[in-house]
């Protein structure tokens, strides 16, 4: 059996926002106690990651550590048309994932207590983000 | 239902090469509307990632980032161990995929307006690359 669905989160410029629950629920319409859950993201400057959701300085740090190892303005990018973040957004989402997979079971998402999963905005400003969450099983 | 079938392909040396169309018409042969799609590539110097198709300067920035990170063996020193010459290459491979899942909507890849799909060489010599494609869903 499959179930797909699409979801549209307003971000609030670069940051971290958790969609678990959202996905959770797609995977509770869906019917399916047991299989896979892909949630894709439909963008080139936005990502996901899996992360850990207990301490939230975490999700700071890695936003940290992604600044340092992508800045922004970096003088060695040329695809800067929508400004100093444009082309760092792009790497940003090469680096980290477009497309997650999680086990279903018990008709949940199969996580970790300290799993939680993200949408990582990488444009400084605010977007609207499209994701198609593809739950198979039965 | 299940489609999967292994192409070879030839690219021309160090890039990235789209095969957005050629997912999209594998797609089409299996006849499955709904499902994912989950791209393969045997190989540990070539890679697979989903880049913005907008501007062309995005993916020659995407490798000018990537080799200052994993700096390339072109250099007349290393090039005397012709396999030092991989050496970068898979420093590089660890940060990329080696598989890649996509939605199948409507019998298309569910993909965003600016995604593509692209195989990215990293060895400076043409290659032939082996590619597995699986097509789940109904």
């Amino acid at each position: 059996m499959v179930h797909q669905q699409q979801l549209l989160f307003s971000t609030r410029g670069r940051g971290t926002f958790d969609i678990s629950r959202e996905v959770d629920e797609v995977i509770h319409n869906s019917g399916i106690s047991k299989g896979i859950c892909q949630v894709f993201i439909h963008h080139t400057s936005a990502s996901l990651i899996l992360c850990e959701n207990a301490d939230p300085t975490v999700r700071t740090d890695l936003e940290t550590f992604m600044k340092q190892l992508v800045p922004d303005g970096d003088r060695m990018f040329q695809h800067t048309d929508e400004g100093p973040d444009d082309m760092p957004a792009h790497v940003r989402t090469v680096l980290t994932q477009s497309t997650l997979s999680i086990p279903v079971d018990d008709g949940r998402e199969a996580l970790g207590t300290w799993q939680g999963i993200y949408l990582w905005e990488h444009r400084t400003h605010p977007h609207q983000r499209k994701i198609t969450v593809t739950v198979m099983g039965e | 239902m299940i489609y999967q079938d292994t192409l070879q392909l030839t690219d021309h040396g160090k890039g990235a090469y789209e095969i957005t169309d050629l997912v999209a018409g594998f797609i089409r042969e299996s006849s499955i509307r709904l499902g994912t799609c989950q791209l393969f590539i045997h190989s540990s110097s070539a890679s697979l990632l989903i880049g913005d198709i907008a501007d062309d300067a995005t993916k020659s920035q995407t490798a000018v980032f990537m080799a200052q990170l994993a700096p390339s063996s072109d250099n007349a020193e290393h090039r005397i161990n012709a396999s030092m010459d991989a050496i970068p290459d898979d420093a590089r491979y660890a940060l990329a995929q080696t598989s890649l899942s996509i939605p199948v909507s409507n019998g298309k890849p569910g993909i965003g307006v600016w995604q593509g799909i692209f195989l990215w060489e990293r060895r400076t010599h043409p290659a032939e690359r082996k590619l597995t494609i699986t097509v789940s869903g109904e």
